[in-house]
């Protein structure tokens, strides 16, 4: 009792000192911001903010004539407004060195609590790994998102983390199998996790002290006010504080407190007990996560090594198969062109006389057998130009040289074949062309072929040929008066073997794969071919490449 | 004064038709169906110019090439790779080698003979 009467002779003295010290403090208005934490803070069903917290500032108010204004809001919310000063008094903060160069605090806590991590009933999660690979909700912006997102790390698990407002959702989500598992702190855990199904695990982490908080050096007396307030409250094992405590912790604290001495010891031992028996958790579970660690970082290594091996052979086998293919293409490409050497060879020696005089058929015959094996030259050229490409063995082989005479060549060498056909082969070349870099015989090769290709669909009128330089790139437009394309046709052109209008495919005799080739060096060039026609209209093609693309990349 | 011309070829059929094209227009061949034997007659014989193929039994082109530069009186012999290799740096290969030219098979029967007329010319 004497103990008693001086406490409240401490009090009485506290709150006399104060209305000297802050006379204007009768009248203060405090704003307080709230939030869904129940329960330390929350908003009654009636609307009416209640919890440890509340019942704590409730009681300072009292006791210095503050005038409070709850402002509610989620947990965010309350720290930015808290910030903003929009609000004095923020509760349930937990005190953190980040968190103290944007907030003040007071020095003795509220309470004291941790964080534990909650599953659904049955789902077998029980160690910190357990939850790899799986989803976690958390509050957002709180001290356990950063936390237990650090202590993840440190064990390597992949933990997707999802951040929601308030502690209902967090469960909630749980509950609605959205998620694995929750992270609240134990006030919360303890008193709601039944109501959604959900039950505690082993996993407890970030013991923390909770604290009002102010913003960074504002309102610091009503910090102080309620640090001695607090001091005095705890001393009193009958106190408000203890009786807040009782009444919203239903399952921690049953103290009936009958004699205020007996109950302190029991708090103390019970503390020690808690503490000793939490260390005794956690010295256990680092055990067992230690030894399951060092177990799978056994299996990784073992799973690394095996893969690093599997992956050395699967190179080895796919470098031989690389030089496989490379010798399979190098002595098809030989076996096929030494008889068609004797053939084509052959062929051109009857045709010449050389052999003897030959009458007109037989003339004719040997001119379709030269055609056929020129026609099977042009195809195993094709072919080995595509696996090349394809491969990636054909290298260009680049240089500057005068845009001017291959183009000349191209149009001198055809010319004969669209006489042929009474067409008018022009070439317009533009002032400003002249030397470009790039791999000459294969732009020679491109350009040959798509100018090839108007001459031969063209049965009257003209082939155009011309080219200019237009910023850095070298245009090549090759317009026809020929058959032309419908528009579904324009794409399936540079496919392989894709000759469009089979009707005319005997008539227009070629391996399939020019355009595909042509469209394939184009783009090894850093260029590109695409064409614009229209049925009966005939074509143009358009080729683009970089003038001086070639030097960057040498 | 007709000119002697080697060729280095063991397809048969080949080596007729590279004949038969060279001594219509004149030339006197000498042939030899593998590396070694070429490189025997081309020391006999020293021809105006070597036909050499790539792909020979015992001693393929790139070897008779390097033999043939080692010995001081077929220095000024020409020698034409006529070959069927075609993939990259085949031609740059040989070229290494010794050799002189390169024509690529299946040879044009129209212009063969007026290609090979002028390394044979050159001296």
């Amino acid at each position: 009792m004497n103990r008693h009467c001086k406490v409240l002779h401490l009090l009485v003295a506290t709150i006399l000192f104060c209305c000297v010290l802050y006379p204007a403090a009768a009248a203060r208005k405090v704003r307080v911001g709230t939030y869904q934490n129940p329960p330390k803070v929350f908003t009654t069903e009636d609307g009416q903010p209640a919890g440890i917290f509340i019942d704590v500032i409730n009681y300072v108010a009292e006791q210095e004539k503050w005038e409070l204004e709850f402002v509610d809001g989620s947990w965010m919310d309350g720290l930015n407004r808290l910030e903003n000063g929009e609000i004095e008094l923020m509760p349930d903060v937990a005190y953190t060195a980040d968190r103290a160069r944007h907030f003040s605090f007071h020095t003795s806590p509220v309470i004291s609590s941790w964080f534990q991590v909650y599953s659904r009933q049955g789902s077998g999660i029980k160690s910190l790994l357990d939850l790899d690979g799986k989803k976690v909700v958390v509050l957002e912006g709180s001290v356990q998102q950063a936390s237990f997102e650090a202590m993840a790390q440190s064990f390597h698990l992949k933990i997707t983390l999802v951040g929601v407002p308030d502690y209902q959702t967090v469960f909630q989500k749980v509950a609605d199998k959205e998620a694995d598992a929750a992270v609240t702190n134990q006030f919360f855990g303890n008193m709601n996790a039944r109501k959604y199904g959900l039950e505690d695990t082993a996993i407890i982490f970030s013991p923390s002290s909770l604290h009002f908080a102010t913003a960074l050096g504002q309102n610091l007396y009503l910090l102080k006010k309620i640090d001695e307030h607090l001091q005095a409250l705890k001393q009193d094992t009958k106190s408000l504080y203890y009786q807040s405590l009782k009444r919203w912790t239903s399952e921690n604290v049953r103290f009936q407190i009958p004699q205020e001495l007996r109950i302190i010891g029991m708090v103390v031992l019970g503390f020690l007990f808690l503490s000793l028996a939490g260390s005794l958790l956690l010295k256990q579970q680092v055990n067992t996560r230690t030894m399951e660690l060092q177990q799978s970082y056994a299996e990784l290594e073992q799973r690394v090594l095996d893969r690093t091996i599997e992956l050395a052979v699967a190179m080895e086998r796919a470098e031989a198969a690389d030089k496989i293919k490379s010798a399979f293409l190098a002595s098809m490409s030989h076996e096929l062109r030494t008889p068609l050497n004797s053939i084509i060879g052959f062929t051109g020696i009857l045709l010449q006389g050389l052999a003897g005089p030959l009458n007109s058929e037989q003339s004719k015959q040997l001119g379709m057998v030269q055609k056929s094996a020129r026609h099977l030259l042009s195809l195993i050229n094709d072919v080995l130009d595509i696996s090349k490409i394809e491969a990636g063995q054909l290298e260009l082989s680049l240089s500057a040289f005068d845009l001017r005479p291959s183009l000349e060549k191209v149009v001198m060498l055809l010319t004969p074949l669209a006489k042929e056909k009474c067409l008018e082969l022009q070439l317009k070349i533009a002032e400003n062309v002249g030397v470009v870099t790039s791999d000459q015989r294969r732009l020679e090769q491109i350009i040959i072929n798509v100018v090839n290709n108007a001459v031969k669909f063209a049965e009257k009128g003209s082939v155009r040929l011309s080219c200019r330089i237009e910023d850095g790139n070298c245009l090549i437009e090759v317009a026809d008066t020929g058959i032309g394309m419908k528009a579904e046709s324009l794409e399936t052109i540079f496919e392989p073997f894709r000759q469009i209008d089979s009707g005319l495919a005997r008539k227009h005799e070629g391996t399939g794969l020019g355009l595909s080739i042509c469209r394939k060096l184009l783009a090894m060039m850093h260029g590109s071919i695409r064409v614009e026609s229209e049925l009966g209209h005939g074509s143009t093609f358009y080729i683009s490449f970089p003038v001086n693309k070639g030097v960057d990349n040498v | 004064m007709s000119k002697t011309l080697l060729i280095i070829e063991d397809n048969e059929q080949n080596f007729y038709m590279m004949r038969f094209l060279l001594e219509n227009k004149g030339f006197k061949v000498v042939g030899a169906e593998n590396g070694r034997l070429g490189v025997e007659l081309a020391l006999e014989h020293v021809p105006d110019a070597i036909l050499l193929d790539i792909q020979l039994p015992e001693m393929d082109g790139y070897a008779v090439a390097a033999e043939l530069k080692k010995h001081a009186k077929l220095d000024k012999v020409p020698i034409i790779a006529v070959t069927s290799y075609a993939m990259v740096g085949d031609r740059e290969q040989i070229l290494a080698a010794g050799a002189n030219g390169y024509i690529e098979k299946p040879i044009n029967p129209d212009t063969f003979v007026e290609e090979i007329a002028q390394f044979v010319a050159r001296d």
